[in-house]
């Protein structure tokens, strides 16, 4: 019955939109696991979803390519940019005093809890996890920057 | 707790452990302040944590330490369960 939901759906999704070919691939793909759990009824959805696709003037190849979401890619300047504005949020560092070489404990005169905060909002800055005994090396903003290039495989 | 000296001189075996003990606990304790659902109360939350820590920062007694450490880990402990309790 699910099946047969899926179906109406799909058919009233293909007759406003058979120009746009993302929603064919998606119209595959959704039809896809639906006929492969329901088989009595694959034959049918098959001949109806041919039918519709013969039908349907497909444009070109060139269209034929999936679209994933995703957030803009890293590049070692942004990476910078970020680090810095996150540490310039942090209310024990004076702005003035911060560079990308500016050491937490020599330079800054912060201690390693703070070290440890600074670290965690890095965390929540670029949403991944920086396990303890690497996170506990990260001295400057230059290896912070360098950390997460070599995480997140940013290459210049 | 966290013996606050230059990073060149040497730590005892025992200092620097319970040093590890504490950074850990620190961090343990603000990635569970992270789960909790109120934005206010994790703030609350966070400057508990950051005050009670950065309060025995120079506390030298070993016992003293070691209490203390205990302490922060049954804090943590109830925190972890009582967002179990509220996530479930």
């Amino acid at each position: 019955m699910a099946a047969r939901v899926l179906q109406q759906c799909v058919r009233s999704f293909a007759r406003p939109s058979l120009r746009l070919c993302s929603n064919n691939l998606a119209l595959r793909v959704t039809a896809a696991p639906a006929a492969a759990v329901h088989r009595p009824l694959s034959f049918a959805a098959d001949s109806r979803r041919t039918r519709w696709l013969v039908q349907s003037r497909i444009p070109s190849v060139g269209v034929l390519c999936r679209q994933y979401g995703d957030l803009p890619p890293l590049t070692l300047e942004t990476i910078k940019e970020r680090v810095m504005y996150v540490l310039k949020l942090y209310d024990k560092i004076s702005p003035e005093k911060l560079q990308t070489s500016s050491h937490f404990m020599k330079d800054l005169g912060l201690d390693s809890l703070d070290q440890v905060e600074i670290i965690m909002a890095m965390e929540d800055e670029f949403g991944f996890e920086i396990p303890d005994a690497e996170a506990e090396k990260l001295m400057t903003p230059e290896e912070i920057v360098q950390y997460i290039a070599d995480k997140k495989d940013v290459y210049e | 707790m966290t013996v606050s000296r230059l990073p060149s001189a040497a730590l005892s075996l025992k200092q620097f452990l319970h040093r590890q003990k504490v950074l850990g606990i620190y961090r343990n304790m603000l990635r569970t302040i992270r789960r909790v659902p109120d934005e206010a109360d994790r703030k609350f939350l966070r400057d508990w944590a950051r005050d009670e820590f950065h309060r025995n920062k120079n506390v030298t007694h070993e016992d003293a330490i070691r209490m203390m450490i205990t302490q922060a880990s049954n804090h943590l402990e109830e925190l972890q369960k009582s967002l179990a309790l509220a996530h479930s």
